[in-house]
């Protein structure tokens, strides 16, 4: 069944994923951060938060907005964006160069990066390679869209 | 330099004695009632091992290692119980807020957990699949000649003031030797990669190379670890980052994405090292902020050094084409923006405030224009 | 001690106009594309090894081309690159290839990188759990560990210090140091880990080890610093992990000795090829090494009145402190003493020099160890 973007419930079966491949994540290293992710939708938007621990997603929980002095960064995109990506990565089992997280958000042209300090915002590259393979096990899951 | 033992061992009947004594079954066990603390540390998180943050416990802990170390000045574990004579190693770094960093056994565990090898890890053979237009190539093997240059010196700096670092200060070497490990790890992947596109290496940068030695050789640790660890890494994880968003091949883009995260470890204790030691030793800001203005030229010296600047800019537009070359040049102005903008972030979440006022890289930066 | 550049770059007004030129008008210098290096193009020899340093080996990019005293390259250039005049000194003080090289040293560097453990979780600490040990191997164990984590991180501080002082076209040596720096990081981790979760924490320190660790440390060239690290020293505890291994309470304890002693291989691995080499190659230096061989083996030797370490040896070889347990610890523990002596004169034959057995005074005592011990009927 299909797990509809954005929602608690995408992010939950990412996760099932994520302990599912725990060699690969194992391999790639601890990934401790905690960070937001936020769609925007026609002038609303959604927001995630998303606690990593260890080798695992540990929780993830829908907030009606992200305080960026509460996670490390967070990565807010239009829903175009994101589900550019998501189709991109369902296409080639990967995101490929200009889907992947960092292309997406280095210029803050397509994702933007919010963060409060220097060392939350380098969590993300600290953990970079897990969290794109985080993301990109979306290969594995089937996505709608119901925005 | 040579250290000479006091005496022939060989021929000291007390030595001898001494052996003797305990080969026939008279121990001393001078040792067994050592007057240490007794404790029994255990993983606070089984998933995670023993990691050195479950053993900061008493006597035994980082926690409790003083501002100033006056009491070891050899390689004694510290805890343990001092006797006897003991040599002193010479240390110069006794100062625990001249060297340390409160995420500095994080970072430790991170960099073993998050180890890779250059050698099975980049797919190293798409390049032959796929290999890059000539030009392409060839900004490549410049690029990766350049950051080879940099690597050597990220591996040099530690590699200098850990022999000097007090022995208490266990885990912060520890750091500094994963971090040895790093910097040789990223001069290897760089090497294999510019070598194995089939172009050869490009040219050594004369400005470069000359602003880096002004940084590696900085008279004191906390001044070189500034330049080196918060300066160096902080431009190099915008140039990864950049090159894995407009990489040329899948080989690029892992490798950039393993070099981010090593360059971002080693920023994350720049950071963390240089705001340790201004919240112990605030009138050093004083000496900070002139040490900075002394010789933050250097961060021109590498951007605008033509064997950096050129390659990016043909790597970031695709080609050498005009309109290639031009949609280089934006963005390669706007990564010279984002690598500036951070790196006074990073100065100020330090606590050296008023740092975008002084700094005269701003002024340099806000004269870029790019024409059509 | 600081170097200043030869120019400010924000004050070179030609430096800042190129520059910015550059950027506003693309008009590209490219001179660099131009370099006279040499084209190469390696492959994979073995695709399940990857891309090694091996593969690089070609042309002037590789490490059989290096001459025996590097003349051109000074810098921070990486070898094989172009180097255009005003790049600055990098104050190299060891340039001649003997004095560091070592047979298969790109090889020994590749294995360090591939076989990296990790001491927080390739260890199963959660089985100390359930493993009490009694009081006095307990108390012995953490002596020994006491004394391995003091002695470890030496073997990152002297070749660390060697690592910037060594010329940049040494790749190889260096990034072997770079990773020797962390295993012996790791060690001391890992042993320091074990002390504290004996129950008894740290035990106490070994003056005459100490004395050891400083005369390793202070040697006034890398080949003497290599041979009394890398082929006394680490080729004594290699003898020791063995030992420990054999001796370990727990498994948990036997698996920490058999990842050390891996790592402490390949330690002793390189210097033993690098004393080979050395020896070949700059016959000159026989006689130095000679010298500095009687200090570090009457060092060496001095260890022997390290009674806190002998003892907990004894103690972990017999099992206790009964009359009986000491009987056999001490044993073993004089079959190790021995057999670390014997290694130590093995590898020093094997590399070239075996005439070292005549003019060593440790050999001397070998002998006279062992004749002892074979009249109390040890044999070994
Ligand atoms: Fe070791
Ligand atoms: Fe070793």
């Amino acid at each position: 069944m299909a797990v509809s973007f954005p929602s608690v419930e995408y992010f939950e079966a990412l996760r099932e994923k994520m302990a599912a491949h725990q060699d690969k994540f194992q391999r790639l290293g601890f990934i401790d951060t905690t960070f937001g992710v936020s769609v925007a939708n026609n002038g609303k938007s959604r927001s995630f938060i998303l606690e990593f621990e260890v080798y695992e997603l540990k929780s993830v929980r829908e907030v009606p907005s992200v305080d960026p002095r509460q996670v490390d960064f967070v990565l807010v995109g239009d829903s175009r964006v994101w589900r550019e990506m998501i189709e991109n990565i369902r296409r080639n089992g990967e995101a490929d160069t200009s889907h992947d997280i960092n292309t997406l958000a280095h210029l803050g042209e397509q994702l933007k990066i919010v963060y409060d300090s220097p060392d939350g915002h380098d969590k993300l590259y600290r953990f970079m390679e897990s969290i794109q393979e985080f993301f990109d096990l979306t290969s594995q899951v089937d996505v709608s869209f119901n925005q | 330099m040579a250290f000479y033992a006091d005496k022939d061992y060989t021929q000291d009947q007390e030595v001898l004695e001494k052996m003797n004594q305990v080969m026939a079954g008279n121990l001393g066990l001078g040792w067994y009632d050592a007057r240490t603390e007794k404790i029994k540390g255990r993983p606070r998180d089984l998933r995670r091992g023993l990691t050195y943050q479950d053993l900061d416990i008493g006597s035994y802990g980082y926690s409790k290692i003083p501002e100033f170390i006056r009491d070891n000045q050899s390689m004694v574990a510290r805890g343990s119980e001092k006797v006897g004579k003991l040599p002193d190693m010479g240390y110069v770094l006794n100062r625990k807020s001249d060297v340390w960093s409160d995420n500095v056994t994080t970072l430790y565990e991170e960099a073993k957990s998050r180890r890779w090898a250059p050698a099975v890890d980049v797919p190293w053979t798409e390049l032959d699949r796929n290999p890059l237009p000539h030009e392409l190539e060839a900004a490549c093997a410049q690029l990766y000649t350049f950051l080879q240059e940099c690597a050597l010196v990220s591996m040099d700096f530690p590699s200098r003031w850990v022999p000097l670092v007090n022995q208490d200060l266990i885990e912060l070497k520890s750091f500094m030797c994963a971090q040895m490990l790093d910097g040789s790890r990223l001069l290897e992947a760089f090497r294999k990669r510019a070598l194995y596109g089939g172009a050869g290496l490009g040219r050594a940068s004369v400005s470069a190379e000359q602003g880096l030695k002004e940084w590696l050789w900085a008279d004191t640790y906390p001044q070189g670890s500034v330049s080196i660890n918060l300066s160096l890494a902080g431009l190099l994880l915008a140039v990864y980052r950049h090159v894995a968003a407009f990489a040329p091949s899948r080989v690029d883009r892992r490798l950039m994405g393993y070099a981010m995260q090593d360059a971002a470890r080693q920023v994350s204790y720049g950071l963390g090292a240089l705001r340790y030691h201004l919240r112990h030793q605030p009138a050093q800001a004083a000496a900070m902020n002139q040490y900075l203005d002394d010789t933050e030229h250097v961060i021109l010296a590498l951007l605008g050094s033509p064997e950096l600047l050129e390659p990016l800019i043909i790597i970031s537009g695709g080609g050498l084409e005009r309109e290639q070359v031009k949609a280089g040049r934006l963005a390669t102005a706007k990564l010279i923006r984002l690598a500036v903008r951070e790196y006074l972030e990073r100065l100020e979440a330090a606590g050296l405030s008023g740092r975008p006022g002084n700094s005269r890289i701003p002024q340099a930066i806000e004269r870029i224009q790019v024409e059509a | 001690m600081a170097y200043l550049a030869t120019r400010n770059f924000l004050e070179d007004k030609d430096f800042v106009d190129k520059w910015l030129y550059t950027i506003r008008t693309g008009e590209l210098d490219l001179s660099w594309m131009k370099s006279a290096t040499e084209k190469v193009k390696p492959h994979e020899a073995n695709p399940r090894r990857g891309l090694t340093y091996r593969d690089l080996d070609i042309g002037n990019y590789g490490f059989s081309a290096l001459p025996e005293k590097v003349r051109e390259n000074r810098s921070y250039a990486p070898r094989g690159a172009e180097i255009p005049a005003g790049v600055p000194d990098s104050q190299p003080w060891v340039s001649r290839k003997s004095e560091l090289w070592a047979f298969n040293t790109e090889s020994y560097y590749e294995e360090a990188v591939s076989r990296q453990w990790n001491a927080t979780t390739d260890i199963p600490w959660d089985r100390l759990e359930s493993a009490e040990l009694p009081e006095t191997i307990g108390k012995a164990l953490s002596q020994l560990m006491t004394f391995l984590t003091e002695v470890e991180m030496i073997a990152t501080d002297t070749p660390a210090m060697w690592l910037p002082r060594l010329n940049p076209d040494f790749i190889e040596v260096k990034a072997f140091i770079a990773a020797q720096a962390m295993d012996e990081a790791r060690h001391t981790e890992v042993f320091r880990k074990r002390a504290l979760t004996t129950g008894w924490g740290l035990m106490q320190a070994s003056p005459m080890n100490e004395m050891a660790l400083k005369h390793l440390r202070d040697a006034d060239s890398f080949s003497e610093m290599s041979v009394a690290l890398h082929l006394v020293a680490e080729g004594n505890v290699l003898t020791m992990f063995r030992f420990s291994e054999y001796l370990s309470p727990t498994d948990v304890d036997k698996k920490i000795f058999r990842l050390v002693m891996q790592d402490e291989a390949r330690h002793v691995g390189y210097g033993m090829q690098h004393f080979k080499y050395v020896l070949e190659h700059f016959p000159e230096k026989r006689e130095v090494l000679h010298a500095h061989l009687d200090e570090a083996e009457n060092i060496s030797f001095a260890g022997a009145a390290a009674t806190e370490l002998t003892e907990s040896f004894i103690i972990l070889a017999g099992g206790g402190l009964k009359r009986e347990n000491i009987e056999e610890g001490i044993r073993i523990t004089t079959i190790f003493n021995l057999k670390q002596m014997q290694e130590h004169f093995e590898r020093l034959e094997k590399c070239g020099m075996p005439e070292r057995k005549e003019r060593s005074k440790l050999y001397m005592m070998y002998e006279m160890g062992k004749a002892a011990a074979e009249a109390a009927g040890i044999r070994v």
